[in-house]
């Protein structure tokens, strides 16, 4: 699967129903979606959010693996953002200290198997992979 | 599809996805709920960072006025969010 989409939360549900239709044809595990559409909602809310310079959609591609998924979300005319650099949520805090920011890089890193960033040319790739020998 | 509204017990009821399309609304419900304090989790399917927001922001409204948050009949997944993110911790969470 290959779609572009616009730099709307609206399209999230566009998302989510290509997203079933995808898992569907590709037979892919079920109790993989929860972590898949949370890592693909998260990265691209904060591609929406975080590169407001540009009009360009957002690309999505998902690829069938051998017992698993592979997901690539691509911003383009965007500077270097670097999620798997994100800096480390203190889960543990007490309440006082915990803000609603932060947490969606966070529960990627939790929950993607792998996750890999390319940058050049002004073009932001994340790929992430999920698989059902690494879910819990 | 997300539903948001008040049970037969007086709680308040979510079911569906709470994601960052949806979470704009769950807020604007929670804060006029004034603090009715009981969270009916029992079909909600999903839950993102920008929901989880929703009812950190409301818990901590909630703790102000010597109140909390309790999410009631939590399913396996969402309660896996929860662990993941610390609010098993925050929070007084009740399995379904």
């Amino acid at each position: 699967m290959q779609k572009m989409y616009k730099r709307s939360f609206d399209q999230i549900q566009l998302i989510v129903a290509d997203t079933d239709r995808f898992f569907a044809e590709e037979k892919i595990d079920e109790s993989l979606r929860m972590k898949v559409d949370l890592s693909v909602e998260e990265l691209f809310v904060n591609m929406v959010s975080y590169n407001t310079e540009t009009v360009k959609d957002i690309l999505i591609e998902m690829r069938r693996l051998n017992g698993g998924i592979e997901v690539s979300l691509t911003d383009y005319d965007v500077e270097r953002f670097d999620p798997t650099a994100a800096s480390e949520v203190d889960v543990d805090a007490p309440l006082a200290e915990r803000t609603p920011g932060g947490l969606g890089l966070y529960l990627v890193l939790k929950m993607a198997d792998s996750i890999h960033y390319e940058y050049h040319d002004r073009k932001s790739k994340i790929t992430f992979t999920n698989s059902l020998q690494q879910s819990d | 599809m997300f539903e948001i509204g008040f049970n037969d017990s007086g709680e308040v009821a979510v079911s569906g996805r709470l994601d960052a399309a949806q979470a704009a609304r769950a807020q604007e419900f929670l804060d006029a709920a004034g603090n009715q304090c009981v969270l009916d989790l029992t079909g909600l399917e999903y839950i993102s960072s920008a929901g989880l927001g929703v009812l950190l922001r409301t818990h901590k409204r909630l703790m102000t006025v010597d109140s909390s948050l309790e999410l009631v009949n939590v399913n396996k997944h969402i309660a896996d969010i929860f662990r993941y993110s610390g609010f098993d911790k925050l929070f007084v969470i009740k399995a379904a």
